[in-house]
């Protein structure tokens, strides 16, 4: 196939063409108790500025890409640059101002804490 | 049959697209990337590194996310590379589990470097859960330049 192309081209902002890192799910650990949902996502390489997290209407995404200094001939590759992407679907009972994150040896660590209403609560019966 | 000059960019774009879909299908297929990105990971969970030759010295990187440095060991013997440690598991108490993709392993690899290094100048950082290690080249690996009399 050739590389020339005879007509000049616009530059369309196709959302296909974004990035041409290969896309790569993260594993990840989710965990739950009556006060929040823990989640951990393995992300090696990855910086905390190059890490973004969403939560809109309901859908929690993390993405970030992942970038290595490189410095010399190959000699074997059985990973390279990529672009983390997961997407999860959040309970409304979670208290989006109260999420907070932190990134530790590749690790993100992403604590969903769930609003008071949601919370169990003990009932105490009243002697009447 | 092509209303605009548009129509025919598009065409164009949509060629381009098709084809570093292409170019990328075989690397991708080669680091076997993609759907079964995990499959290698958990098959022993060992981690998969890659290794870079300077000239001077070997670049070995390896993927280890959430371990300490107390948790991985590494060995130099001549040209025999020795990674081993322990994935423990960072489940807090007292919560129930959804999920639990990570690997909770230990592991042990080893690998042949294309030639001896000097190993007691070896340098080993852990950042961001990679794994460096500089392995620098034994004096006679190193290479040389000759001149011509």
């Amino acid at each position: 196939m050739s590389e020339r192309t005879d007509i000049a081209k616009v530059e369309e902002a196709l959302p296909e063409r974004r990035s041409q890192l290969p896309m790569v799910a993260p594993a990840v650990d989710i965990h739950e108790n009556d006060d929040e949902i823990l989640l951990f996502a393995d992300m090696p390489g990855i910086k905390k500025e190059e890490i973004a997290i969403n939560i809109d209407n309901g859908k929690l995404t993390i993405a970030g890409a992942m970038k290595m200094e490189k410095s010399g001939a190959p000699g074997w590759e059985e990973f390279a640059d990529v672009e983390y992407r997961r997407s999860f679907s959040i309970p409304q009972t979670i208290d989006v101002a109260q999420v907070n994150a932190e990134l530790k040896e590749g690790v993100l660590k992403l604590h969903l804490p769930k609003s008071e209403k949601a919370k169990p609560r003990q009932i105490e019966i009243k002697a009447a | 049959m092509w209303t605009s000059v548009n129509d025919i960019d598009r065409m164009f774009g949509a060629m381009d697209l098709f084809r570093n879909r292409m170019n990328r299908l075989f690397t991708d297929f080669d680091r076997s990337y993609g759907e079964d990105y995990n499959w290698r990971l958990a098959a022993n969970g060992a981690p998969r590194t890659n290794l870079y030759d300077n000239g001077e010295e070997f670049l070995v990187v390896a993927e280890v996310p959430g371990m300490s440095k107390d948790d991985i060991n590494i060995r130099i013997q001549g040209n025999y590379l020795e990674l081993s440690g322990t994935r423990k598991a960072d489940a807090p108490e007292g919560y129930r589990t959804h999920r639990a993709e990570r690997p909770v392993a230990s592991f042990t690899r080893s690998f042949t470097i294309p030639s001896d290094v000097d190993g007691e100048r070896v340098q080993a950082s852990l950042k961001d859960g990679l794994l460096t290690l500089k392995l620098p080249k034994a004096e006679a690996a190193k290479p040389k330049q000759i001149e011509i009399r």
